[in-house]
């Protein structure tokens, strides 16, 4: 599975686990925050991916980067990825 | 003593300059005053009057505190997100004669009592604490003692156009209430609580001053539509600024003055730090330039003494022998800097909303399956915190069946921020010397 399938899975199974609207359809060009994710979704899909993936880029980052694309959110994962 | 009321000050302004503009009004000082004194007159208020004004939108805030301030012995200011039996309580404990809401007014005892004398000395403005303890507690403020650190340049501030992005009842928002009001700025305001519209608002009057918490501040640069503003002034509070939304909000607007600031609804506006940097400079410790007397107890907690500080049995029991206030913020010197931990109630601060970890604890205990839990804080780059609950299942109780149940108990009972966002199982839990749970962050 690709950095981005394991993203949108994850992503989809917590819209399940804690009731939230989400988009049926992800894309590279999709804004996270208009896809049925807030603040506080975003933080907790970030805990999330913590503990699937053993890291948490945003806490490793020197330069902060707020990422509005999915596709900016998985290139920081990926560029993270040991 | 300052006994200057809101009315007087709002008064010395020319009658056509614009106080406050929403989506659907913009209010002069002329109308302002008007409405005030209509508000007045239909209130029937007396010396002896206690108002309550609960969850009004900006412009009605405004109106009633220049209606009633200097006319009325105290105003109790309730935030719309207080629950009913919260909102009896704090009625109660504030002896009010008087309920305002959006809706209108009703009188709750008979008011017609108390002398007819049409000033007092100096309005009581009665803020409640944002319930970090659990139960809100009043605290008594003056126009003089909420309004010590707000500037009041009237040529300067007639350059600036603030925003308004918090609760106007709550200690932050009523700020940036005053401070634009007082120094002769424009203040906008949506006319909803929603995020987006607020935002909208914010844009099409091109705001260039704007406080807000680290977390929102991050919501909105990743939001991006507030690059939109010609920001000048940024105003960071309510949570600990870290030093990467500190970097963010510098490199986006280069050119603003950029404060984060410690308050407290008890304390006041305590200090701002301009530089740029977490923290505040450790030699204000040693009394170098220092903006108030500030320690650091032998518990870590912070202790300050500003000049004037609220009544009441609150603030007295945390204050020590030499006058000095406990915040109950825990810090730590590092280097030139001291920097803040956190609360030392352990109150876990989700985007600004404060869980009670014990009061988390207790919901899941409910949950048939756990047997113990302990919640705690987890560092988050978004939220600052999240709830995470590391739980005990009954032995033979399939975790992945639990983890479902939890969180259907979880929607139904708790606030989507006390929800824990990260949920572990383990073998046990480990107690502090003490014998007390121990909620470190993680």
């Amino acid at each position: 599975m690709t950095m981005k399938e394991k993203i949108i899975t994850i992503i989809q199974e917590m819209a399940t686990e804690y009731g939230w609207t989400i988009i049926s359809d992800y894309t590279d060009d999709t804004v996270l925050l208009e896809s049925g994710l807030d603040s506080l979704g975003f933080a907790i899909l970030v805990a999330r991916l913590e503990e699937e993936l053993q890291y948490d880029p945003f806490s490793m980052m020197d330069e902060p980067v707020y990422p509005k694309t999915l596709r900016e959110f998985v290139a920081i994962y990926e560029r993270y990825a040991s | 003593m300052n006994l200057e009321t809101l009315p007087e000050i709002v008064g010395s302004f020319s009658g056509d300059h614009a106080v406050l503009a929403t989506p659907s009004t913009v209010l002069s000082v002329d109308r302002l005053l008007e409405e005030a004194a209509a508000l007045r007159r239909g209130f029937m208020v007396t010396a002896k009057s206690r108002i309550a004004l609960k969850g009004l939108p900006a412009w009605a805030l405004l109106t009633a505190l220049v209606a009633f301030d200097g006319k009325v012995e105290a105003m109790l200011l309730l935030p719309a997100s207080l629950d009913e039996a919260t909102i009896d309580q704090l009625l109660v404990a504030a002896g009010c004669t008087h309920f305002m809401n959006a809706e209108g007014v009703c009188a709750l005892q008979d008011a017609r009592n108390g002398d007819a004398s049409p000033d007092v000395a100096a309005t009581q403005w009665l803020l409640a604490t944002s319930g970090t303890t659990g139960t809100p507690k009043l605290i008594a403020h003056t126009l003089a003692s909420i309004t010590r650190s707000v500037k009041r340049d009237s040529v300067k501030g007639a350059d600036f156009i603030w925003g308004l992005l918090y609760d106007p009842s709550r200690f932050a928002g009523l700020q940036v209430v005053l401070q634009a009001l007082l120094s002769g700025s424009l203040l906008i305001a949506s006319d909803s609580r929603e995020f987006d519209s607020q935002l909208e608002a914010l844009v099409r009057h091109g705001v260039n001053a704007l406080s807000a918490t680290p977390s929102l501040w991050r919501k909105m640069l990743m939001d991006k539509r507030v690059m939109a503003c010609p920001l000048r002034q940024i105003t960071l509070g309510g949570e600990i600024a870290d030093q990467q939304i500190l970097d963010a909000l510098c490199r986006s607007f280069p050119t603003a003055r950029i404060a984060h600031i410690y308050a407290s609804t008890e304390a006041g506006t305590v200090f701002s730090v301009h530089d740029r940097r977490v923290g505040f400079p450790a030699a204000w410790l040693q009394g170098e330039n220092f903006p108030i007397p500030l320690r650091i107890g032998d518990d870590g907690h912070l202790f300050i003494k500003p000049p004037r500080l609220p009544d009441g049995l609150e603030i007295a029991r945390r204050l020590d022998v030499e006058g000095y206030l406990d915040t109950e913020d825990m810090v730590r010197v590092e280097g030139d800097r001291v920097l803040f931990s956190g609360r030392a109630s352990g109150t876990i601060n989700v985007g600004g909303n404060k869980v009670i970890p014990e009061l988390v604890e207790q919901h899941l205990r409910r949950v048939d399956g756990v047997l113990d839990v302990r919640v705690s804080g987890k560092k988050n780059c978004i939220t600052g915190q999240l709830v995470a609950a590391e739980i005990i299942a009954r032995s033979g109780v399939d975790a992945v069946v639990l983890r479902k149940e939890i969180m259907s108990y979880c929607k139904a009972h708790l606030e989507e921020w006390q929800i824990p966002g990260v949920i572990s199982f383990m073998d046990e839990l480990k107690e502090s010397a003490a014998g007390k749970r121990e909620r470190v962050q993680r």
